[in-house]
């Protein structure tokens, strides 16, 4: 019997009279890798916004490993133990690609020497440990996306939130992320993540949850989704998206 | 790393004999006294300006505060001038304590706006008050410290360098830790900073008290040794920008940056001053005495000090985004 990690109850969260996300509920359980997926504008990012505690949720609950995380502030929420990445990466530019790593270790260490241990494994882990010494802002993309992995991996998570984190990736590059996302879930890290290209999600994920103008859709395996008629019509299929 | 202990070492020990070189010149050790208090206040400021990102245009608040503080706890009570000095930190810390928990949970500039409207509001409170001797200010005929010749202007040489070292002490210290590299996450990305657990008003705080306090202190030296405060001398906008500039020009979020700054702008504030400039100029023959661009420089840029200041500051931020060590950097 495995443990549901992440429990998303009813979760509604409106923007004045904008509804973004209308009453999703999906769990993730421990360990997993679940997909997130919808066209544009289906409420992707601002689910997780919600969860990460930047948007307070209209209504409903999310309960993180058993605790309502509902008014928790993003730090906070990253203490718990669960930490995201940015679908627009978010470097800290003059700073060097080890010192952001070491931001991240800073969570769960006070010393330096010891945060930079922790920074030098996980750039080692995502491939960019001759890179230590450049500035961040200095990266190609693809570069700067193995380091928001490898900085909120520094912060030790049980959970990752990883929002388009192949998005502007060529194939190569994509593969080499989701090669690191597998070696993550063998550390025991449960990953959420959003993503548009479907080879990407179906080669990786176990469950999948998609949304579609703020609703959830439809839920399943892999398979089940690719063969699911409304998620074709929709996103899969749709003509108007793009998949 | 090293290098720079043994070459700050090295500048300290100068620090410390250059009075004697000086001997008896009460002129030149001014000057060097508000070197020295100049490059202390933008350091102060760069602990939450250049390292947090956070411009704070009200530092003459947190200056005033400790020369109030200093100047009322002794004409009032009589105190021991440390007794002022450490009710200037409180006072100061309060003022920012409000502050930040007002405007630090927000993004942007709020900070900025708010930091020149609670300088404002510390300034008018002043300036309406019965005890803090309202436009008159205060003055203070004597004043005894420790036995020392408080009408030689070398304690307070000494007093100012001390307060350098230990705010640059503090600064190179902030930078080993987790506060310092946080404070430099902060300003790089606020909402990638609190996505890696750091709790952004906590530490923004922390970066404002330690600036404030410090400030505080320069701000009581500078107190006992005037003698004489008002609203305009101690609590003036004009204040709080000069320390902001001084810190931008010579590049914020660096260690030396601000000392940098303050060693370049301090004489040559001095130099528009004394009109050492406008004379040499019409000495050269660069322009004519009896022109009117000519008495322009003889008589008008005495007063253009400011003028000066700003027309550095545009250049600077326009071409110098880093400030003039950031400048020195990209030389190498």
């Amino acid at each position: 019997m495995t443990r549901k990690l992440l429990c998303i109850d009813n979760v509604s969260k409106h923007f004045g009279g904008n509804v973004a996300v209308s009453e999703v509920s999906f769990a993730v359980e421990e360990k997993q890798i679940c997909g997130l997926i919808g066209p544009n504008g289906a409420g992707k990012t601002t689910l997780f916004n919600c969860i990460a505690g930047y948007y307070p949720v209209t209504s409903g609950d999310i309960v993180f490993n058993g605790l309502n995380i509902n008014r928790k502030r993003p730090d906070q929420v990253c203490r718990l133990g669960m930490a995201r990445t940015w679908q627009r990466v978010k470097p800290m530019s003059n700073m060097t690609v080890l010192e952001n790593v070491m931001v991240g270790a800073f969570a769960s260490t006070g010393a330096l020497r010891k945060a930079e241990t922790i920074a030098r494994q996980e750039l080692l882990v995502v491939g960019l440990e001759n890179y230590a010494g450049k500035l961040a802002g200095s990266l190609p993309i693809g570069l700067k996306k193995k380091l928001e992995l490898a900085r909120v991996m520094a912060t030790s998570p049980k959970m990752l939130l990883l929002d388009e984190i192949c998005g502007g990736l060529n194939k190569t590059e994509t593969g080499i992320i989701l090669g690191i996302i597998r070696t993550l879930r063998e550390r025991g890290v449960t990953i959420v993540f959003i993503e548009h290209d479907m080879k990407a999600v179906t080669s990786i994920c176990d469950n999948i949850v998609v949304l579609s103008s703020g609703e959830k859709l439809a839920e399943g395996t892999p398979v089940e989704i690719t063969a699911n008629p409304e998620v074709i019509a929709a996103y899969l299929g749709g003509g108007s998206s793009n998949a | 790393m090293m290098k720079q202990a043994i070459a700050s070492a090295f500048l300290v020990v100068a620090a410390i004999a250059l009075p004697l070189l000086i001997g008896d010149n009460p002129y030149v050790t001014g000057i060097l006294i508000t070197l020295l208090m100049m490059a202390t206040l933008a350091s102060a400021w760069n602990i939450v300006g250049g390292y947090a990102g956070q411009f704070s245009f009200g530092h003459a608040a947190y200056f005033g505060a400790g020369a109030y503080s200093t100047m009322i706890m002794l004409s009032v009570f009589n105190t021991n001038p440390l007794v002022g000095m450490a009710t200037g930190i409180v006072v100061s810390s309060l003022i920012a304590l409000v502050t930040g928990s007002i405007v630090f949970r927000l993004k942007g500039h709020y900070f900025a706006l708010a930091s020149i409207a609670v300088a404002e509001i510390v300034r008018l409170t002043v300036l309406n008050l019965d005890f803090t001797g309202g436009a008159q200010g205060i003055l203070l005929s004597d004043v005894a410290f420790l036995g020392l010749d408080l009408n030689s202007k070398n304690p307070f040489y000494y007093g100012m360098l001390s307060c350098l070292v230990v705010t640059l002490g503090i600064t190179a210290y902030l930078r080993r830790t987790r506060t310092g590299y946080y404070l430099q996450a902060i300003r790089e990305d606020q909402d990638a900073a609190a996505s890696l657990a750091i709790n952004i008003a906590y530490y923004k705080n922390k970066a404002l008290l330690i600036s404030a306090a410090l400030t505080s202190v320069v701000g009581s030296i500078y107190a006992l040794y005037i003698r004489f405060i008002d609203t305009t001398a101690v609590l003036d906008l004009r204040l709080s920008i000069e320390i902001l500039l001084t810190a931008i020009i010579g590049g914020v979020g660096t260690l030396w940056g601000p000392l940098l700054g303050a060693a370049l702008l301090v004489p040559l504030a001095e130099m528009l001053r004394s009109n050492v400039l406008g004379d040499a100029m019409v000495r050269i023959g660069i322009v004519s005495e009896t022109s009117p661009i000519g008495m322009f420089f003889k008589d008008g840029l005495a007063h253009a000090h400011v003028l000066v200041y700003g027309i550095i500051t545009v250049l600077c931020i326009l071409y110098l985004p880093k400030g003039i060590l950031g400048l020195l950097r990209r030389g190498k």
